[in-house]
């Protein structure tokens, strides 16, 4: 009687075993999807994989990029941050202010500060008052935008400051290739190692998969909470100087709707909505399919509206798939 | 004297969540190595009395001693640091990490690398497999999410991290809810084997028969109110069962 129990119970496990190794290597689906678009768009396009092209692709997946990796930190610790497009506006305007009163380094390190301060406020805004990060962020993102319209009237400002965090940040180095490409690639290396390999990136898993048995276990999941609403604001804000840096010029509108981009590339790249699980090379793959699909969809003749239609579909179907695996989990 | 070979006092605990008073002056003593069966029908006010003293909330008024001092607990950690742990089934594990990154969870093991300080991954790994074994639990691998396993291999799993980081109070909160019977008597084998090891347990539940055969003593509760302690040897399972439902000791 014991023994066939027992051996269904272990054939049971070694299939959702399965599912589970799948799961533990979330950066799967996104890569084969990036790799089916490849494909496609250098079949279609001869233009495509062309090195003056991948890195026009690189430097807007960059400024995306550096952006979803704060967004998607967050997000693995269960919270949202909304605000990050108008911060991402509000930086550049205050970085391109700032530098043509003093210098650009001064206005960058001013800028991120400011940034990290508003990321505080959101974390405090959504903990101390308990409303959900959805509305705390959507309420900051409109009060950013609104108030840099207010106050610039929509005009736009130029960079007319020294060149010092402009080559640092996006002039090109040669064959294309700007430093924000290694920005966002040192970037997503660094945050990828602190969630997988160290203490805090332990306790950011824990309190997105659930915040009562973080707290419990001892982790300081406000702490974790608000430190990500920081590094979230951080990383909007350096896109923005990154942006700003490459346009030489700062308008009001910049970014508007980017959020969304960040949250959809995170979703593709394999982080739950729901906190908890999430790999940062998935949300670089992600970022890096969303760039492409805008630009390959023009080369191989599409109309540029569409690129929000697939992003749509795309994001729906990795949505599912996220959550069909999940359900086979537990 | 007697304050000095008590482990844990906990003295006129007062709670009240809203309108709603859920302790009112509660006392409650542990000893070293004992297993203490607070029990008590549904919204008695067991676990809201082992969370405080948990660290999970402040109680409202009252005092609780440790090892002879006080002391107050503004977190869990604080708590944990001095040598208690719970056990709770919803919530001590996180469904959507690994086993090993579970069973370390606020005490990760680091190694030095230059400056920076990463997990120590395969220690972890190594040790959580080790200890897992021990207790009897079947895995593949501790990089094995926690949602896969049974209720009472989690029971295990929570148990046995307790054991390895060697607490000296253990609460276990209901750790015998919606688990097979095998794995009932697996839990309270376990349960015997960690009071041999010379640490207190407080085991709570609302059905005697669970925690009769291991536990020295028991605390009744009821809406709030001690209604009533007695030990194994002054009564049966049936006088603690009629004492919870009369809610008076007779």
């Amino acid at each position: 009687m014991k023994e066939p129990v027992k051996s269904i119970g272990i054939e049971n496990r070694k299939q959702t075993l399965s599912f589970s190794q799948i799961r533990r290597c979330p950066e799967f689906g996104v890569i084969l999807a990036f790799l089916v678009l490849l494909a496609i768009f250098s079949i279609f396009s001869s233009k495509f994989l062309t090195l003056r092209n991948i890195t026009g692709i690189l430097t807007i997946v960059s400024e995306l990029g550096v952006m979803t990796i704060g967004v998607a930190f967050l997000m693995i610790a269960g919270e949202f941050d909304l605000s990050v497009s108008s911060l991402y506006a509000f930086s550049g305007f205050l970085f391109v202010t700032l530098a043509n009163k003093y210098n650009s380094p001064l206005a960058f390190v001013i800028t991120l500060a400011i940034a990290a301060f508003i990321g505080f406020c959101n974390g405090t805004i959504t903990l101390r008052a308990r409303i959900p990060s959805f509305i705390a962020t959507l309420g900051m993102q409109l009060l950013l935008r609104g108030s840099l319209l207010a106050v610039t009237g929509g005009e736009s400002v130029s960079y007319k400051s020294d060149a010092i965090m402009p080559t640092l940040l996006t002039r090109f180095i040669g064959f294309g290739f700007r430093p924000s490409h290694i920005w966002f690639i040192a970037l997503t290396l660094i945050f990828s190692i602190i969630l997988t390999n160290t203490r805090y990136g332990n306790w950011v898993f824990a309190t997105g998969g659930n915040r009562e048995v973080a707290r419990a276990m001892g982790v300081n999941t406000n702490k974790v909470k608000v430190t990500n609403f920081m590094l979230s604001a951080l990383m909007a804000s350096l896109s923005g100087c990154i942006v700003i840096s490459r346009f030489n010029l700062a308008n009001a509108s910049f970014g508007t709707g980017m959020e969304l981009e960040a949250i959809a590339s995170a979703v593709i790249g394999g982080t739950f909505l729901t906190g908890g699980y999430g790999t940062i090379i998935g949300v670089f793959f992600g970022a890096l399919l969303m760039g492409m699909m805008r630009t390959g969809l023009v080369m191989i003749g599409a109309p540029a509206y569409w690129y929000q239609t697939f992003v749509g579909a795309i994001l729906i179907i990795a949505a599912t798939i996220n959550l069909k695996l999940r359900h086979l989990e537990m | 004297m007697q304050q000095v070979s008590l482990l844990a006092k906990m003295v006129d605990i007062e709670k009240n969540f809203g309108a709603v008073q859920a302790l009112k002056k509660v006392n409650l003593e542990i000893r070293p190595g004992e297993i203490l069966g607070l029990l008590g029908d549904n919204g008695a006010g067991k676990s809201t009395l082992v969370k405080i003293l948990a660290g999970v909330f402040p109680p409202d008024r009252g005092e609780i001693f440790f090892e002879g001092k006080q002391v107050s607990f503004s977190s869990p950690k604080v708590a944990r640091i001095l040598g208690i742990e719970t056990v709770h089934q919803a919530l001590s594990l996180v469904d959507v990490m690994s086993i090993s990154r579970n069973f370390f969870l606020g005490r990760e093991p680091t190694k030095k690398i230059g400056p920076i300080h990463l997990l120590d991954r395969k220690k972890m790994n190594g040790e959580c497999q080790r200890v897992v074994t021990g207790l009897g639990v079947r895995v593949m691998s501790p990089n094995e999410f926690v949602s896969i396993l049974s209720g009472g291999e989690r029971q295990a799993i929570c148990i046995g991290r307790a054991m390895h980081f060697k607490v000296k109070l253990l609460i276990l909160d209901e750790p015998l809810a919606a688990l097979s019977v095998r794995e009932t008597r697996e839990v309270l084998r376990q349960v015997e084997k960690v009071r041999e090891s010379g640490v207190s347990v407080i085991f709570i539940t609302h059905n005697v028969y669970h925690v009769y055969p291991v536990a020295e003593r028991f605390v009744m509760l009821d809406r709030g109110i001690k209604i009533g302690e007695v030990y194994k040897k002054e009564a049966s399972p049936e006088d603690i069962i009629e004492i919870i439902a009369t809610g008076k000791m007779s």
